[in-house]
C-alpha cells in the first residue's frame, strides 16, 4: 500500500483490466453446460475441485492475489474517506495484514491440498 | 461555533457517501451507479474473506466436510441463496467496473472538450457514457437472471 494515491487508482485500474479475464474464466467454468454435467453443484465435485487446483493452481493463485488487492485497496479507499483519513496508519496497517492473512489461506488452499478419497 | 458548523457542512460523514440524493440533482443515473459500486464494492470485499476462507475447506478440514457444503447447493437453500447474492453483487460490481475503465482510464464516449456555451450542458452528459450505463442495468439484469436459473433450475 506505499506509493502515491494516483499510484494506488493506477493499481486499481491495472487489476480491474486483470479480474475482468480472471472473474470470466473463474464464473465460466461453473456453468454445468460448458463443464458437462447436468447441475451447478456438480461443478463443484470434489474431484473436478481438485483437478481445477492442481491443474490451474498458478492461475487461482493469481487470480486470488490480484481480487484481494482490488478488494483490499478499494476498502481502504472507502475507510479513510469515511474517516477524513483520520486512522490513515491503522487502517492501512489492518488492510495489509488482512492482505496477508487471505492470501496466505489461498496460497495453503492450493499447496496443501491432498487428492480427495475416490481419486486417492 | 460557525466554522465547526461549516466544516461539518463540507464533510458530510459517511452515511453521505452512499446516499444517492445527497446532491440536489434531478436525472443523475451516475450517481445511483456510483453509490451502487460503493456498496457492492464494499460487500465483495467481505464476502470474497469468506468465500477464500470457504474454498480452502478440502486442505484445510478435509474433502468430507467440502462434500458436505456442496450437498447443500442443490435448489433454494442458504449456500445457492448465498450464490445468487454474490453473483448478484459481483456481476454488478464487474459491468460498472468495465463501464468505469472505459469512461475514466480510456476516455471513451466522454466526448471532447468544448467552449463552454448556454445551457452549459457539459459534453460527458450528451455524450454515449449514459447508454453505457443503461447498458450495464440491463446486463446486470439478464446475467444475474440467467445465474439463478443456473443455481435453482438446473
Amino acid at each position: 500500500m506505499m506509493g502515491s494515491g494516483s499510484k494506488k487508482l493506477l493499481l486499481q485500474y491495472i487489476t480491474a483490466i486483470l479480474l475482468i479475464f480472471l472473474l470470466t474464466w473463474h464464473l465460466v467454468i461453473r456453468v454445468p453446460a460448458l463443464r458437462g454435467v447436468s447441475t451447478f453443484a456438480e461443478t463443484l465435485a470434489s474431484d473436478k475441485v481438485y483437478h481445477e487446483i492442481t491443474a490451474y493452481g498458478a492461475l487461482l493463485l493469481l487470480f486470488a492475489y490480484t481480487v484481494l488487492l482490488h478488494a483490499f485497496n478499494g476498502l481502504r479507499n472507502i475507510l479513510l474517506e469515511w474517516t477524513d483519513g483520520k486512522y490513515n496508519a491503522l487502517i492501512t496497517g489492518t488492510i495489509i495484514v488482512l492482505f496477508f492473512i487471505f492470501a496466505g489461506l489461498a496460497t495453503y488452499t492450493v499447496v496443501g491440498i491432498t487428492p480427495p478419497p475416490a481419486s486417492g | 461555533m460557525a466554522e465547526k458548523l461549516k466544516e461539518k457542512e463540507n464533510r458530510p460523514g459517511w452515511i453521505a457517501s452512499i446516499n444517492p440524493w445527497v446532491l440536489k440533482i434531478k436525472n443523475n443515473p451516475e450517481r445511483v451507479a456510483f453509490v451502487l459500486h460503493r456498496i457492492t464494492g464494499l460487500l465483495m470485499a467481505l464476502i470474497i474473506m469468506a468465500h477464500i476462507y470457504v474454498t480452502g475447506t478440502p486442505a484445510r478440514v478435509g474433502w468430507d466436510a467440502w462434500a458436505e457444503e456442496i450437498a447443500k447447493a442443490h435448489g433454494i437453500t442458504a449456500v445457492t441463496l448465498y450464490f445468487f447474492f454474490f453473483a448478484g453483487i459481483a456481476w454488478y460490481h464487474g459491468l460498472n467496473g468495465i463501464r468505469l475503465l472505459l469512461v475514466e482510464f480510456f476516455g471513451v464516449c466522454i466526448g471532447k472538450p468544448e467552449k463552454p456555451k448556454p445551457p452549459y450542458l457539459a459534453p460527458s452528459l450528451k455524450a454515449c457514457q449514459r447508454k453505457l450505463l443503461y447498458l450495464v442495468f440491463i446486463l446486470w439484469a439478464i446475467l444475474w437472471a440467467a445465474t439463478g436459473y443456473i443455481l435453482f433450475a438446473s
